[in-house]
């Protein structure tokens, strides 16, 4: 199993934090306007399913799979997306996102004084960048593939 | 019109060779006397096999979906001649003559169903190309899943040739047309 | 174990077949006395509540009735004979029609019966919906870490999952089931061959058009039923 990378969205739709572990396809276009796109697409695909589903719905989309990805959303009641990018061998990992979400996003940066959990997060966060680094690293998903 | 057992439907799917012969048959016929001149009657043929090619296509696709999409030509002419030709006229040609670029095929057919009882007439008739159908099927076929190709037949039984042969050349990749999202 | 709906999409993203299997009727009915305790919301295909969930009415349900008359959009008319629901929004204001936020603000109009629901998707959603489901898969190629990914294959949510099959022709056969449902994607295959024999093989059927033919209709819910019975799709 495989761990690709990671986008944290403000409310706003700013890109605060991109991180890559593993990533086959260079880009196509700048960062910028891929983190617009993926915030873009983020934000087609909630409506998209708000209107479409049969019934009511609680947190919404949750992931989808395409023949080599899986794209697993998260977004916490203050408007703060996350998304993370593994393989299709990875089941539900909404915990794994909230974990995520509750003790390094909100132990690191929105405790730390020296940040605001609005803005943009620069690589003088170490401390948080490294916990993250840790965290993921230690998942069960985070296979030999990617140590390699 | 309600048809109740539609599962029967679906299994007949075996008309007689001999029905199916003389319906082509009949119909060329009747295109030929409809329009005055041949090369006319062979473009309706070509059109009648694009518009059956471009339909048959997703049936071939959707019950072989082991089939994926072709990389090479070669992969093309494989599955165009054991599979496609073997699934709908129950023969299989044989492929030949590849040109050195490797983008033009010649498919060798023995033992034609659809030319089991046909002599062409006299006169304007052996110009008549009697099987243009078949090529009309392949490039519309072959252009729904983004080939170009071009496809006449180069020798005919029919007209005293020792075979029949069918040249299909690759013309262009239709770029435009790929479906996104393709992997 | 469920399938919802189904639909086919062309290669330019038009939507080109839709078949409601079983959507759920979610439909709640109460007295209510002044004031009423929603907010309320007026929107695109009628009046929503925006805030204030209670008694099983949830943020989202739309007005769908008023002392058991239907209403028209944001509209109610309760003098006009009750017109047959129909599957386009209806936003029609007459003199006798009251708009609904003003009525419910009317304490002389209490006690009164609203029933609230989910609305169906209309023809013209859906179609607003399949081209979205169009561009949205192939963006997820475009963004993907991996070389050479598909477009959106599955789709999960807490309530339902949606599952798509593309056909190298370009033709999307798409899914709507429950969370539980196995083996959606031997459905999608089996509605490609449907899709071939009963529509394409169908000499009057023009390419890339709706599918109107009736047998096609039938052997696809044939298909459903037999996938939420069975397991399998085929006979």
């Amino acid at each position: 199993m495989v761990v690709y990378n990671l986008y944290i969205f403000n409310r706003n739709g700013q890109c605060l934090f991109y991180r890559e572990w593993l990533r086959r396809r260079p880009g196509t276009m700048t960062q910028e306007e891929e983190f617009k796109l993926m915030n873009g697409f983020m934000h087609s695909i909630k409506s998209f399913v708000q209107r479409l589903s049969p019934q009511d719905l609680k947190d919404g989309f949750v992931s989808f799979k395409t023949n080599c990805y899986k794209l697993n959303y998260y977004e916490t009641a203050t408007g703060l997306k996350f998304v993370l990018n593994t393989d299709n061998n990875v089941g539900n990992i909404r915990d794994i996102l909230h974990q995520l979400y509750s003790t390094i996003f909100v132990n690191y940066i929105v405790k730390n004084p020296s940040c605001s959990a609005t803005d943009i997060i620069n690589t003088e966060q170490e401390i948080f960048i490294e916990k993250l680094d840790e965290f993921i690293s230690n998942l069960s998903i985070f296979a030999q593939t990617n140590k390699a | 019109m309600s048809r109740t057992n539609v599962k029967q439907n679906l299994d007949a799917r075996r008309v007689t060779q001999e029905l199916f012969t003389l319906t082509y048959g009949a119909f060329v016929a009747q295109i030929l006397n409809d329009y005055e001149h041949v090369d006319e009657v062979n473009k309706q043929l070509d059109k009648i096999g694009y518009n059956i090619g471009v339909r048959l296509i997703d049936d071939f696709l959707a019950r072989n979906p082991n089939v994926g999409r072709c990389h090479d030509l070669r992969e093309t002419a494989d599955v165009l001649a054991k599979q496609g030709f073997k699934t709908y006229l129950g023969i299989s040609p044989s492929i030949t003559n590849w040109s050195p670029a490797g983008d033009e095929f010649s498919l060798l057919l023995d033992g034609n169903p659809l030319t089991e009882f046909v002599e062409l007439p006299e006169g304007q008739g052996q110009k008549l190309s009697y099987n243009q159908m078949i090529c009309g099927a392949i490039r519309g076929a072959l252009e729904m899943v983004q080939l170009e190709v071009e496809c006449r037949f180069v020798q005919d039984q029919l007209k005293g040739d020792n075979a029949t042969e069918l040249r299909v050349k690759f013309l262009k990749k239709l770029e435009d047309a790929l479906p996104v999202g393709e992997d | 174990m469920v399938v919802h709906s189904f639909y086919v999409i062309n290669r330019s993203g038009g939507l080109i077949f839709s078949d409601e299997h079983f959507i759920p009727k979610i439909e709640l009915e109460k007295t209510f006395s002044y004031p009423l305790d929603f907010v309320l919301k007026q929107g695109q295909k009628g009046v929503n509540v925006e805030f204030g969930q209670r008694d099983g009415i949830k943020v989202g349900h739309t007005i769908l009735s008023i002392n058991g008359v239907p209403v028209q959009g944001n509209f109610i008319d309760f003098s006009a004979p009750s017109t047959t629901a129909n599957d386009d929004d209806q936003q029609i204001s007459t003199s006798t029609s009251h708009d609904i936020i003003s009525y419910l603000s009317d304490s002389t109009n209490y006690p009164v019966t609203i029933k609230f629901g989910r609305t169906r998707l209309n023809s013209n959603e859906k179609l607003i919906l399949a081209s979205m489901f169009h561009s949205m898969y192939a963006i997820a190629c475009q963004l993907s870490p991996e070389l050479n990914s598909s477009g959106i294959r599955e789709l999960e949510t807490d309530q339902f999952k949606l599952y798509c099959f593309q056909s190298i022709t370009g033709i999307k056969f798409v899914a709507l089931t429950d969370t539980r449902q196995a083996n959606v994607d031997a459905l999608l295959k089996r509605t490609y061959e449907l899709y071939s024999d009963y529509a394409l093989k169908n000499p009057f059927y023009s390419i890339d058009q709706p599918i109107w033919c009736p047998l096609f209709r039938q052997t696809v819910q044939q298909a459903m039923d037999l996938l939420e019975k069975t397991g399998s799709p085929y006979t």
